[in-house]
């Protein structure tokens, strides 16, 4: 298990996280006192088939969502106990997302939207940070795509606009949720290549959560969820090697 | 198909039931001074007075249903953007755009005739309660009066079809929802109706064009010659000002985009600005009626200041001549201000209804803001930002229109008392405080639901896939 690895290589890490919903013999625990952590700088995915809990364990990793009992740390900072205020904070400075549709403010050009966490801080980007977004830009191929709207561009430009935006403030931890869910394959292998590239060139930590067994094959690691609990984990996989053990895990239940 | 939600409705029947008990309050008291003007006839000419006193009155009930109608066509097009996921699925198991158009017309008729019916009510209670009070305290004597009339069927008759007319117009975006929109997030597709706009937009321009020469050149007479200059002048005026109704869809995003940048360059007013003119026709139809509004009481009170000091020039050369004529014009534009000022409140409720629609219909969006980092505190911001900026804009464009028009309406009636020249619109201070607060009152209201339930929004629903 990584929690036996020190803990600074890690960029994020739960312990004896639960989150239940109902009460009673109602009660669903959709996250049961797992445990697992992160490493730093590499891309992780998270795979389990529907109501395994991953969404729900990106939730509160991400500061999105509270867990029943446990613990959940981004970096060094405890982020279980922290008010709305810090969290908004944290999810501003210290975390991206790129979701599976939806991404983008539909008022926002290209631009607008690579910056938002920027005007969301009230600042502009130092001269630095600039030099690193024009760097993404031109990487992501949006150098002609600037002025346009969210609704004049495909669902693949769409989802390297979020992925821009989401590398733009170099956050600790960038959260992909299904991020191909919503494109065909061909876009969606480009955005998995775009993931793995930031990871790879830029060390950027990323923890995308998926059911896709080729998505998952683009990840340095993949961890396997059933039933709120962290049931195996694996390093680079072929999909077809995911597939089937996801087809295992199934067959088991 | 869809259960009728009276939530969903609420303003809407309160609009009906506004502008059907302005109407029907405003007949019967009518009626009213009819009678006492029929038993004080001394002269022979109570006749021609009704005549004016109802004509009048019909002119005021028209803008105010008609305003109320604008207002209902808009919630009903915002409810139908809110709706077409569920449409689209509708279509997708084979229902027609045109039986999903007619069952929403429905729903518009239904909510006419609830509406229309308590306006009724509401009317008859009004007058009786008017009379009861006004009759004794002005000394006069308490007559056979009528409760209610057969023309009281009129306002509440044009409501019920005014408001399923509007249903009608608002339910056209049925029409060009896919099925295909029932099967993954679509975006909103623009009506396909640019054509029709660009007529719209061009004989709007035209009856402004025209109307404000009218107008100029009724100015023109008055000043120099007659006072009936004011008929030429009411025609034009009116002219003018349908122009600028038909064509709020061309006059209202520039104001707007004008107040936007007025609200500073904080990240929440900068995105505020932006989502005011995201559906310009919308926005443009939820400021219009608040601009007739604001328009018509501005437009009595600039009338009634500038004609006071019209008669001050004059009263300077003949002191005897002009007894009594200024309270008679203040009485005559308080009155007329008040009738015209209910418009606004019919406006405001259709306001405060869309913008809490519109939030409604961004939670994803607003879950999106949240997730990225947007505090409450600046969404907040963001809402009150985009109700100051509709509050604020239509409040602007009625007060600059009802000073042009009140200048020109007392120039052409009694420009010539000046000796000759014409003199500046006078605008009351009181008159600009009085907007103000109402303004302020109006965004706070138009704000103060959406903010609490836009910030209630956790940043999780930006992650739902539905």
């Amino acid at each position: 298990m990584q929690t036996t690895s020190p803990a600074a290589q890690l960029v994020a890490r739960v312990e004896n996280l639960t989150k239940s919903y109902g009460i009673g013999s109602n009660r669903i625990d959709a996250l049961a006192d797992i445990t697992l952590g992160l490493e730093r700088g590499k891309f992780t995915a998270i795979m389990g088939p529907s109501g395994s809990g991953k969404s729900t364990l990106m939730h509160v990793m991400a500061g999105l969502d509270t867990p029943t009992s446990g613990h959940a740390w981004l970096s060094a900072t405890e982020i279980t106990g922290l008010d709305d205020t810090q969290l908004t904070l944290l999810r501003r400075r210290r975390v991206g997302f790129v979701f599976q549709s939806f991404n983008l403010v539909p008022t926002l050009d290209t631009l607008g939207n690579i910056l938002l966490p920027f005007e969301l801080d009230g600042r502009k980007p130092s001269i630095d940070e600039r030099a690193w977004i024009d760097r993404l830009i031109e990487s992501l191929g949006l150098g002609d795509r600037l002025r346009h709207r969210p609704h004049e561009l495909s669902g693949g430009q769409q989802q390297r606009v979020a992925i821009a935006r989401a590398l733009g403030t170099r956050p600790d931890l960038v959260f992909a949720d299904e991020p191909t869910g919503n494109l065909d394959s061909r876009s969606g292998r480009e955005v998995l290549s775009l993931l793995a590239a930031a990871s790879t060139d830029f060390g950027q930590s990323i923890a995308m959560v998926t059911h896709d067994s080729v998505a998952a094959s683009y990840a340095d690691r993949v961890l396997f969820l059933a039933d709120g609990r962290l049931t195996a984990e694996r390093g680079r996989s072929t999909p077809e090697e995911i597939g089937s053990f996801m087809l295992g895990m199934e067959r088991s239940a | 198909m869809n259960r009728f939600d009276i939530r969903e409705h609420g303003a809407s029947i309160l609009v009906a039931a506004l502008g059907s008990s302005f109407g029907v309050t405003l007949v019967l008291v009518t009626d009213a001074l009819s009678k006492l003007l029929y038993q004080n006839d001394r002269t022979g000419s109570s006749h021609s007075v009704q005549l004016v006193l109802s004509f009048i009155a019909y002119v005021f009930i028209a803008i105010a249903i008609y305003v109320g109608a604008v207002v209902t066509a808009n919630t009903f097009a915002t409810i139908i953007a809110g709706r077409t996921r569920t449409i689209a699925l509708l279509r997708l198991v084979g229902a027609s755009a045109a039986s999903q158009r007619r069952a929403v017309a429905r729903e518009g008729l239904i909510v006419g005739l609830i509406g229309a019916v308590l306006g009724l009510g509401f009317g008859i209670g009004i007058n009786a309660v008017l009379l009861a009070i006004a009759i004794p305290a002005l000394g006069l004597p308490m007559l056979a009066f009528n409760y209610v009339t057969i023309t009281a069927a009129v306002p509440v008759v044009a409501v019920v079809l005014t408001t399923w007319l509007a249903s009608w117009i608002g339910a056209r975006r049925v029409l060009v929802v896919s099925p295909m929109q029932a099967l993954g997030a679509a975006e909103e597709r623009p009506l396909g109706d640019a054509s029709a706009r660009r007529g719209r937009n061009a004989i709007a321009a035209t009856l402004f064009v025209i109307g404000t020469l009218i107008l100029l050149g009724a100015v023109a007479l008055g000043v120099t010659a007659t006072p009936v200059a004011i008929l030429p002048g009411v025609v034009g005026g009116i002219l003018s000002f349908t122009g600028v109704v038909l064509g709020a869809g061309v006059v209202m995003p520039p104001a707007l985009r004008f107040v936007g940048a007025l609200l500073g360059a904080s990240t929440p007013a900068r995105m505020a600005a932006q989502n005011s003119v995201r559906y310009p026709e919308r926005s443009a139809r939820t400021t219009v009626g608040l601009v007739i509004g604001v328009t018509l009481v501005t437009m009595f009170v600039v009338a009634l200041q500038t004609a006071l000091s019209l008669v001050d020039l004059s009263r300077a050369a003949q002191p005897e001549r002009y007894q009594g004529t200024d309270s008679i014009i203040t009485g005559m534009a308080v009155i007329f201000g008040c009738i015209g000022g209910f418009s606004a409140v019919i406006a405001a409720v259709g306001l405060v209804n869309n913008m809490s629609l519109s939030v409604l219909q961004r939670t994803r969006e607003l879950g999106l803001l949240r997730a990225l980092g947007f505090s409450v505190r600046q969404v907040r911001q963001l809402i009150v930002a985009e109700s100051a900026q509709l509050t604020v804009a239509a409040v602007l464009v009625g007060l600059l229109l009802g000073t042009f028009y009140g200048w020109a309406g007392a120039e052409s009636m009694m420009g010539q008392l000046s000796g000759g020249g014409a003199v500046w619109p006078a605008v009351p201070p009181l008159l600009i405080i009085v907007v103000a607060v109402a303004a302020l009152l109006l965004t706070m209201l138009a704000s103060a639901g959406p903010s609490r339930r836009a910030t209630r929004v956790a940043p999780v629903a930006a992650l739902a896939t539905e």
